[in-house]
């Protein structure tokens, strides 16, 4: 009894000790350092492409690598040991579930035992971690790239959207700018004499047609045009508001920055939704609907038309055939507003972020060293690994493009865990296209491409505003709110530029001014 | 039992009886469709939404969870952290429960407050989190046990419990030569099997749940208990996060898959309370014990 | 000193008292000891944390690194001006949860034991508390299907009666009986337990003796369950009046949408907006501790109440 008091006043020292900040000085991660017999001159030796040069008396590079699990379990070492061999390192995979990574991330930084390489989860921890970046916690790599060949191809234009404060402290993992579209049920627009639609007034009427036409022909008015769900930005509202010509998030005016919920296309956009609701030609509860249950809507044959990233049409075909053997779908994009604007939103480029904490990577050596996986990573052959998996067992090439493997199952569990980790995208890492054989996601694809041309950024993407960082999300809920009282009818265009002032009152107007003040640098 | 013949006492009888087979009907249901649904297939409950009985019967899902190790082994390990919870658990939570029931210790009334306020207050995670690193649970098991081994709340039921057994055999078990402990052992806890088999349920479950302490605290994958493998599925399966986030290039897994996980996930606990059952029907003894 | 054999000092004699049954409660003092050391690192320890209410705590910072800045969380939680809707929405929430959800398991606790034979009360019992083990996720996804416009089961039901079609999911008026509905559905089960474990205790002749005078079964349950549960039910529900301001954050933030905001947003669901989705831990911190204050108030004032009345309170 009397052994527990000096144990209990020990540990309350040490709890003591452990909370007067240890942020990035306290080192008790899992990684060991990086052996240091490398000599640090420019033009880390081991970036040459091929990553069969890598010279073989050298000691891996051990890295422990800190990500998000986006599938069931973690997977198994296959691809983990061939990524080994191909780029000389001892690689330790620490995978922690998605939905909660948010709180291991902030915990582990909060005890600086936030491992050599991080993967944060999203653009919105991207923002939250921008505080910690300036208190220095994490390397500044951008002066480092240029030393390496691989990593130098990583676009300019997105590695801008990711610096904070000018300077360059990640990289990213890339995303295609603009793959939103319209996927629909061909063969009920084709027993309806209907074409691809073409303009914004094309989709309404092709969803009322859905609604009102009985194009599934069993004599039953149980279908209807849209599928959407309670997501204004990923589901159909964006995208339709984008194709009238609205600004992403921040548009010009008169020189100033300013929030897309102040141009007249929004108000457009609103009406145009509002009309499809009231025509009964979407569901009703869209504003409740999870997607699930919208995916539910369409894949049931209930629903003709969805409107969200179009390399979803895969996985929404594969139920649907199941329930409707006769089903065929189509995507489309490039739809035009009613005075010609074509236009559609893009996305910053990237969904997630690397970092590198200096609390693990101790010095300039071992961060070159990191930086040098990296650099085979946006090689063919890694990126092929760790996206596909290995050739002949997870896919084969087909065309020149790689074709998933039938036995879903093997990839899904030894290749999926590792695809949201792969920095850059195929134009610049060199991996394989995807080979689909599905007609609408060929189209898909094709239309992807053409969307960059027409595509809309965002002018405020890398901006920073403190006001938005403090209170931008809540105040975003006004507008979010107004605008689905809007489309539901309980809210008329005066009481919408009401619940504008009220935006702006409670800190908008100070955030237009802060991001246009950084604009205008 | 005690029968009651009279007219009244049937009639009380059958709507009693009756009212309650309405309420376990409504509750039961929506189990029912989980079940079935965990037996088709996603396309048949996209189209059928509220499935009772499957027309097109599967077993994909079960066999999409089981064809892999992780779930046994992530079984194994919640089973370990739940037995060994449970009974780490009742044993400190009795013992202290026993001694704050006995109305000649001083300074129950300031302990039991000091109890109640942390059931209002709390440090939050980071900091519990900084205490867990400090005392080295990191990657240890005993770091799913030791920070949640007593639960204020099943601590005030057992003491109110306890406090509820008369003195009388108290004293007699002293006379008799007993310590605290004995006493405690030998005659308090025989006659408390409700409540100790209740709180040994709640424990349990709470163990059994475990899913942020294990993220938390376990790096290792490998150590992960079974909610964790199994949350993740229906989080995937549900497109259900709550930043909204999309854009994994990794489709969801299965509808069927995410009711099937449900099934998995709670059917052990589910076994575990008609067993404990028994052990309600133990108030006889006190009424023989004093007479 | 002949004299002081008779009448001890009184100071001295509560002091020896004192002294005399801490020693003869060393048992007890040593089986509370491990409880108390848990308490102690495990809850009263982090509490050091609570201090980032007041601060501008950064994680990278530490917590002893962090800014100082007294009341401005606070502050900013009095002056939003939502806050008295939120407040409001809160305490009715919990106001429901009293009146419509707590007698409940207690009502249902009787019925069960009123039950003769032990075959189907076991399977009641155990089919009641199964709704308990089902995610939120789940429930309020069941709830979408039974309850939406597009072809949920009751709305097509009401359909096929001739009425109109009910909104259910976005119409604010619809927002709290169905919360408290899916309350009662998941809960009302589990709650019974403890009331079954305490009516489990009560001598089986009493109810005997009570026949015997004559009394019928709903005397009997008045007369003999009720007061054996008494205890059970004044400490629950003093526990459950801490719980003023704490409501079950997740369910309530899966039938939250932008129509029905006004009633159901809660103090919780307003935090996780404002704070933890923008990574302000102070703040999150600095609502859950004025949370925790007003509980801890309305608890002493209950357990005052209680023991006013005679009953054992919860300290």
């Amino acid at each position: 009894m009397n052994g527990k008091v000096p144990s209990i006043l020990l540990s309350m020292a040490l709890v003591a000790g452990a909370l007067t900040g240890c942020g990035g000085n306290d080192n008790d991660n899992e990684t060991s350092s990086p052996k240091a017999s490398e000599p640090a001159s420019s033009g880390s030796p081991s970036a040459s492409t091929p990553a069969s040069e890598t010279p073989k008396d050298e000691k891996p590079t051990e890295i422990t690598i800190m990500l998000p699990l986006n599938t069931s379990e973690t997977p198994p070492d296959t691809i983990k040991n061939e990524v080994e061999k191909l780029t000389n390192t001892k690689l330790t995979y620490q995978f922690f579930p998605a939905d909660t990574y948010e709180e291991k991330l902030n915990a582990s930084l909060a005890t600086g035992s936030l491992p050599d390489v991080t993967y944060l989860k999203n653009q919105a921890t991207f923002i939250q971690m921008k505080g910690a970046i300036r208190d220095g916690q994490f390397w500044e790599i951008g002066p480092y790239l240029k030393d390496f060949p691989n990593l130098s191809k990583l676009k300019e234009q997105i590695l801008n959207n990711t610096k904070v404060d000018g300077k360059l402290y990640s990289l990213y993992i890339g995303r295609p700018l603009a793959r939103q579209g319209l996927i629909y049920r061909k063969d009920w627009a084709d027993k309806l004499g209907l074409k691809a639609p073409e303009t914004v007034a094309d989709v309404v009427a092709m969803a009322k047609a859905f609604t009102e036409k009985d194009p599934d022909g069993d004599g039953k008015p149980n279908t209807i045009g849209l599928a959407d769900r309670n997501d204004l930005v990923y589901g159909a509202f964006k995208t339709l508001a984008s194709w009238l010509g609205t600004p992403n998030n921040w548009g010009e005016k008169d020189g100033q920055l300013q929030p897309d919920f102040t141009f007249p296309q929004y108000i457009a956009s609103m009406d145009v939704m509002k009309e499809i609701r009231d025509a009964k030609a979407m569901n009703q509860d869209f504003a409740a609907t999870s997607k699930t249950d919208q995916v539910n809507l369409f894949t049931s044959g209930q629903a003709g038309m969805y409107i969200g990233a179009m390399s979803d049409v895969d996985s929404l075909n594969k139920d649907l055939v199941k329930n409707v053997p006769t089903a065929v779908v189509d995507t489309q994009a490039l739809i035009k507003g009613p005075n010609g604007e074509l236009s559609t939103w893009a996305i910053p480029g990237y969904n997630n972020v690397v970092l590198f904490p200096k609390g693990a990577i101790k010095d300039e050596e071992e961060l070159k060293k990191v930086l040098a996986f990296f650099d085979k990573m946006m090689t063919p052959e890694v990126a092929n690994v760790m996206y596909w998996g290995i050739e002949g067992t997870h896919y084969t090439v087909e065309d020149g493009k790689a074709k998933a493997s039938d036995n879903k199952e093997l990839t899904e569990r030894e290749v999926k865990g590792f695809k949201d980790s792969v920095i850059g995208e195929a134009e610049t890492n060199g991996m394989y296209e995807g080979y689909y054989t599905l007609e609408a996601r060929i189209h898909a694809e094709e239309f992807t491409v053409e969307n960059e041309k027409i595509a809309i950024h965002d002018p405020a993407a890398a901006l920073d505003s403190a006001t938005y960082t403090e209170k931008g999300t809540e105040l975003q809920n006004i507008i979010t709110d107004a605008t689905y009282q809007y489309i539901y009818g309980k809210l008329d265009k005066a009481g919408f530029e009401k619940e504008i002032a009220t935006w702006k009152s409670r800190g908008g107007d100070k955030i237009i001014e802060e991001f246009n003040a950084a604009y205008k640098k | 039992m005690v029968e009651d013949r009279t007219l009244a006492g049937r009639l009380f009888g059958i709507v009693n009886f009756a009212l309650l087979a309405l309420i376990a009907i409504v509750m039961m249901l929506p189990f029912i469709h989980v079940v079935a649904g965990s037996f088709t297939t996603s396309a048949e409950m996209a189209v059928k939404k509220f499935v009772l009985i499957p027309t097109d019967w599967s077993i994909d899902a079960y066999k999409f969870i089981f064809s892999t190790n992780t779930i046994f082994r992530s079984m194994a390990v919640s089973v370990g952290i739940t037995v060994v919870g449970t009974l780490f658990s009742m044993l400190i939570s009795s013992m202290m429960a026993y001694g704050l029931a006995r109305r000649d210790l001083d300074g129950r009334q300031v302990f039991m407050f000091l109890v109640v306020f942390t059931m209002l207050f709390n440090g939050g995670l980071i900091p519990t989190f900084l205490v867990v690193k400090e005392l080295g649970l990191i990657d240890n098991y005993a770091a799913l046990i030791l920070p949640i081994s007593i639960n204020a709340f099943n601590l005030i039921i057992l003491k109110n419990f306890f406090q509820n057994i008369p003195e009388g055999l108290e004293e007699s078990a002293k006379i008799d030569g007993c310590n605290d402990f004995g006493i405690l052992f030998r005659i308090v806890l025989p006659l408390s099997m409700p409540v100790i088999a209740t709180i040994s349920l709640f424990y349990a479950v709470t163990y059994w749940n475990t899913y942020l302490n294990a993220i938390m605290y376990l790096n290792e994958s490998k150590m992960w208990p079974i909610q964790v493998l199994l949350r993740q599925i229906v989080v995937l399966a549900s497109g259900l996060d709550y930043s909204s986030d999309l854009d994994s290039a990794v489709p969801p897994p299965d509808q069927a898959v995410k009711m099937a996980v449900i099934v998995v996930a709670t059917l052990p606990i589910l076994l575990v309370y008609p067993f404990l059952q028994k052990h309600f029907a133990k108030g006889a003894l006190l009424g023989s014990v004093k007479g | 000193m002949q004299q002081a054999i008779a009448r001890p000092e009184p100071e001295l004699r509560s002091e020896s008292r004192l002294s005399r049954r801490l020693v003869r409660n060393k048992w007890l003092y040593l089986m509370i000891l491990p409880g108390l050391l848990y308490f102690v690192i495990f809850k009263y320890l982090p509490m050091y944390g609570l201090i980032i209410a007041f601060k501008d705590y950064k994680p990278f910072a530490g917590i002893n690194g962090s800014e100082w800045v007294g009341f401005k969380h606070f502050d900013r939680l009095f002056t939003e001006s939502d806050f008295g809707t939120i407040l409001t929405n809160t305490l009715v929430l919990f106001g429901l949860n009293l009146v419509f959800f707590f007698p409940i398991p207690i009502i249902l606790s009787l019925m069960l034991n009123e039950v003769r034979l032990t075959f189907f009360k076991r399977i009641f019992q155990t089919i009641i508390y199964l709704p308990h083990f089902m995610s939120w996720v789940i429930i309020v996804s069941i709830g979408y299907v039974m309850l939406t416009m597009d072809g949920g089961i009751i709305n097509e039901f009401i359909a096929s009666l001739g009425f109109e079609k009910i909104n259910f999911l976005l119409s604010p008026e619809w927002f709290r009986p169905t919360y408290i509905i899916q309350v009662i559905w998941r809960e009302a089960g589990w709650g019974t337990i403890i009331y079954l474990a305490a009516i489990a205790a009560i001598d089986p002749q009493l109810y005997e003796a009570a026949r015997m005078d004559g009394a019928g079964r709903l005397r009997q349950i008045w007369h003999i369950t009720l007061p054996a549960i008494r205890s059970v039910i004044i400490v629950l529900l003093i526990l459950k009046i801490g719980d003023v301001l704490e409501l079950g954050f997740e369910h309530v933030y899966l039938l939250l949408n932008s129509m029905n905001r006004d009633v159901a947003e809660i103090i919780d669901t307003y935090v996780y907006t404002a704070g933890l989705r923008q990574g302000q831990f102070s703040y999150s911190t600095a609502v859950g501790f004025f949370k925790s204050l007003v509980g801890l108030v309305m608890v002493v004032i209950a357990n005052r109440l209680a023991k006013k009345m005679g009953e054992e309170g919860v300290y």
